[in-house]
Parts: structure tokens; sequence; C-alpha cells
């Protein structure tokens, strides 16, 4: 699982690099301590507003992380793919709404799921199932619909609406994928590096790389989102906010360029207030499924050509399924 | 991101959230409910920085010799331990924000930017108030009862409300009493406002008060005025609090 993370990296000749990013941490942090309270720019209200709201989306949603994580830490160490695999049935029509159901038992967020994704490919499971893993799981699980829950505790229909479009989703790109065979579209999917390691090893670097990947993304939807309250004028975010088919809109570009974490990614929406839950559903379903971080995912672990037909197909059908089960029940 | 670099985001993300919990200014941020969930997350990611900064399995001589997937450079030879990518330094921008700005609660400059609410109707029963001593109540209970209470029970009698300064140069003998009403987070916060006159003398924004006001009723009932809906009180008395209370913030649920 460590191996597929995806992102193209600096080829190792760039070393060097990586201590001046340590090195660029250590003078921050000196010079946060040393500035704290001393410049007059700190006092300035709208900066501690942007602040507060940054900071506070990011705490709230750091429980939710680590609990994520130690799960997909834990998966990790212990589910071995011929494990999950003996689970999901060989034959697309029943592979598939289980494969969907698979990922509401297995915990973790998107950038968990898919090397897993990636895993039960290589196993031998249909790929449309794990392309139905790969989207049911980081979209419906446990933690993800108790976080939102907790992020919306005056909507409870709105967990059972992100339950509905997210599964789904899941099942018609599955369905969809079965049908044509479209594992021929699928490149070679690259073997996971178990080492002879410890178990307590694996656990901790599969979750601490988990923590930090998503950790990272989180940061930057919350700043987003805090950027957006202040710096956008409230009477344009209200004129957007009044016209559905333009929230809609908006919501699904932002879940695709922010790339937040699923776990994370309600408290980002509940951080809008004034948008219409059904464009919020939108943001909560396209999300976890598809990404600029997912596609350079996808690309990494699947082939860069599944990943050109993948992405458009996944943001079509989810901004439908949430439009139409956000009508239906919101 | 090497082993070591994650090592200290994560310890530094750590220690700090868990000073945050420990010193209660995490109440500026999140709903006081989310202090064990805190605290835990605080606790493993300590643990998990720590084992990553003191625990180095021996496979260093691994590297070289294993071809892992004939693939070698298709960008997944980052031969790190935790092959953890560049995004994760982000980690470490909320906790220099902490550590340098230092933000706290919402205050009387946020509940200038966002427009204050008004409880939606409903259809609950309201108790009545004590006539002996003053009830305290929340600043969103005290406009909740002023604004559908058909019986009315507030008349007349005294309430002590903690509140935050806000002042507003349309109030020559008071300010806006305000509180945020946040339900998950401080993002979300949007400020419950009562006007409470009979001030001589103006405090500076964003001292919070404790103080016992009596509800002035509306000469025409709310929502048919002609001018603000403001929510009107007289000051019975005042006290200036050092601390800001435990929870700044009030919850709807």
């Amino acid at each position: 699982m460590s191996s597929i993370d995806a992102a193209p990296e600096a080829p190792p000749t760039v070393r060097p690099s990586r201590e001046w990013a340590q090195l660029a941490f250590a003078v921050a942090m000196a010079l946060a301590f040393l500035l704290r309270g001393r410049t007059a720019l700190f006092e300035n209200p709208a900066l501690r507003d942007w602040s507060t709201l940054f900071v506070s989306v990011c705490v709230q949603a750091l429980p939710f992380l680590v609990l994520g994580v130690t799960i997909s830490g834990l998966i990790g160490a212990f589910v071995s793919p011929e494990l999950v695999e003996r689970f999901v049935p060989k034959r697309p029509v029943l592979a598939v709404p289980s494969a969907g159901l698979a990922g509401f038992a297995l915990p973790g967020c998107e950038c968990g799921s898919v090397p897993i994704a990636g895993r039960l490919v290589a196993a031998g499971t249909p790929p449309a199932a794990a392309l139905t893993f790969l989207l049911a799981a980081p979209a419906i699980n446990p933690v993800v619909l108790v976080s939102t829950a907790v992020a919306f505790p005056g909507d409870r229909q709105l967990v059972v609406a992100r339950f509905l479009a997210s599964f789904l989703t899941a099942i018609t790109i599955g369905a969809w994928w079965a049908r044509r065979q479209g594992g021929s579209l699928l490149d070679i999917v690259k073997d996971d590096h178990s080492h002879e390691q410890s178990r307590l090893n694996t656990f901790v670097e599969v979750a601490t790389r988990d923590l930090l990947h998503a950790g990272g993304y989180l940061v930057v939807g919350a700043l987003a989102a805090a950027t957006l309250q202040l710096v956008v004028p409230r009477s344009v975010l209200n004129t957007v906010a009044d016209d559905e088919l333009l929230s809609i809109l908006m919501f699904a570009g932002l879940a695709v360029l922010l790339s937040i974490c699923s776990e994370a990614d309600a408290f980002v929406a509940a951080g809008l207030p004034q948008f219409s839950l059904t464009s919020r559903l939108v943001f909560l379903v396209v999300g976890p499924v598809i990404d600029l971080k997912l596609v350079a995912m996808h690309a990494g672990v699947f082939g860069r050509r599944f990943a050109m037909v993948f992405a458009p197909l996944t943001l079509g059908v989810a901004v439908v399924s949430a439009v139409v089960i956000g009508r239906i029940l919101l | 991101m090497t082993r070591g670099g994650a090592a200290t985001v994560l310890v530094c993300v750590g220690a700090i959230i868990g000073r945050l919990v420990q010193s209660g200014g995490f109440g500026w941020f999140v709903q006081q409910r989310m202090r064990i969930p805190l605290a835990l997350a605080a606790l493993i990611i300590l643990a998990f920085g720590l084992y990553l900064l003191l625990v180095h399995p021996g496979d260093d001589t691994d590297h070289d010799g294993h071809d892992h997937d004939g693939h070698d450079h298709d960008g997944h030879d980052d031969h790190d331990h935790g092959r953890v990518p560049k995004v994760g330094w982000l980690m470490a921008l909320p906790i220099l924000v902490l550590i340098s700005v230092a933000p706290t609660a919402l205050g009387a400059s946020a509940a200038d930017r966002l427009e204050a609410i008004t409880p939606l109707e409903t259809t609950e029963r309201f108790p009545p108030l004590s006539s002996d001593e003053p009830t305290e109540m929340g600043v969103y209970d005290f406009i909740e009862r002023a604004v559908w209470d058909d019986e009315r029970t507030l008349e007349g009698a005294e309430v002590r409300l903690v509140g935050l300064v806000v002042n507003d140069d349309e109030i020559d003998d008071g300010f806006r009493l305000t509180r945020f009403l946040v339900s998950c987070c401080a993002a979300d916060g949007l400020p419950v406002q009562v006007v409470v006159h009979g001030l001589a003398e103006e405090l500076p924004n964003d001292t919070w008060v404790d103080i016992v006001v009596t509800w002035r009723p509306p000469e025409v009932p709310y929502g048919e005025s002609e001018g603000t809906d403001d929510i009107e009180a007289d000051i019975v008395e005042l006290q200036i609090l050092d601390e800001p209370p435990a929870d700044p913030y009030e919850s709807p649920y």
C-alpha cells in the first residue's frame, strides 16, 4: 500500500531539497514564536477572523482524520488483499453491489481506498467491483457519516442523502464498467511493496502517511473556505447562494479543486451556511469520488488513460445523483 | 517528505493541539464536546511522531538491492520509509497560524461582517420566570422568548445575560450585547444580538459583560415595524468580566 502513493514526485537526485524543507520549517516555527504579539499586522481584525475560521475547520476535522487513518493503518498492517478478495464474489452482477457494501464496512478516506482498490484488481477482483469499492468506501463509511452528522446536527436527512447519493454514484459507475467490460482500459496495477517489516511499523507508516497526505489537503480546503468567507464580498456569496444552479456548479467545482478528505469535507461545507443543502450535498458527493488529488492518484495507480475517462464520467454521475437525491430528500 | 520531516510536523501538531486542549483555548474554535476526541487525537499524533522519530527499522540496506516493481523510474522511487507526499508539510500551517497570529474567539469584527440571526418560529411553551431573582438565560433563548412567546413571560422579569460588547454608532446609550451561535465549529458561527440601553460611558468592543436586563417590549410587533427589528432591553446591572466564559459560544442543539 505504501508504494501507490501516486502523485508524481521529484526524482531522487534532488535529495538535498528535503533538508531545505526541514530547515524552512524550523525557521518558520522560530519566526512564528518571535513575531507573536509583536507586529501590528497580527492585530488586524480581518486577519484574526480569517485565522479563527481557518484554524477552527482544521481543529474540528482533526479527530475524525486521526480515527480514519488509524483504521487505514490497521488495514494496511492486518488485512491482506487476499483476505479482502475472498469476500468479494467473482461475478460482476453480485460483485458490484457487494463491493459497494464492503465500502461501508471498511472505513477510510479516499487516499486510503485508492491503493486498496489497486490491490483488489491485482488480486483478481473484477475491475468493476474494485471501482465500486473505490467510489463507495470513502463516501459512505461510518466515520464519514458520523462526521457529517456532527457537522450538520440540525439536518439529519443530509446524512441519509449523502449515503444514498454516494451509493448510487458508486453502483452506477460499477454497473457501467461491468457492462462495457472496461477492464481493458486498466493498465497493469502495481504490486504492493510489502517489505519484511513488523506490523507495528507498517501500521504507523501507513497511518502517518495517510494522515499527512489527507491533512495537507484538508489544510488547502480550510484555507479556501476561510478565504471565501472573508475575501469574497457577502453580496457575491449571497447572489451565488440565491441561485440554485450557480451554487451547484460552484460546489461541484470547489469539490474538484479543493481535494478535501471525505472525513473532513462536511465541516468545510458546514462552514458555508448560506448555501442550499442540495448544493452542499453535491460538494459532499463529488468530493470523495473525484478531485484533483484523486485524478493524480488514479493516474498513478491505474494509468493515465483510465484516469482521463474515469474523471469526467464520475463527476457527471456524482452531480446528477446528488441533485436527484437532494430534490427528493432535502 | 522524509521520515524525519514527517515526525517533526506530527510532534509539533500533537504538542500544540494538546496544549490547546489543556489550556481550554480549543473552545474558541470548536464546541466543548470535542475536548476528549481532540485530546485523544493529539496523543495519537504525538505517539505517531515520536515513533517515527525514535524507531528506525533497519531496512536501509534494502534500498538499492531490491527492485520493487520493475518500474523504478515512474515516480515510485522515492525510497523514504514513509513515502509521505510533500503536501504533508501544509499540516504545519494551522500550527504556525496558532502560534503567530494567536487567534481567539469570534468577536466584534465578525459580528459586523455577519448578519445577526433571529430564532425560527417555535411552538415551544415557555415556563414562567422567577420574580425574586434574575433568571440566567442564553442570549438566543432571550431573543426566542422575546419574539415567539405569546404569553409574554419575559415582560417585567429580570434576566441575567452574558455576552460581549459590540458598539454601534446609532446607539448612544448602550451597545449590542452579542453572542455567537455555533452549531459545529467557529466557521459556521452567526451572531445573536440584543440591543441594551442605559449605559452612560462607552465600553470598548469585545469587552465581556455579565448584565441583568429587562426586556423592552416593541411598540409595533416584531416584523411589522418600518425600521429595524432589534430586540431591545434596559440594563439593570452591569458587571465587566475579566475573562471570557469557558465556552464563548452558544449552541443551538
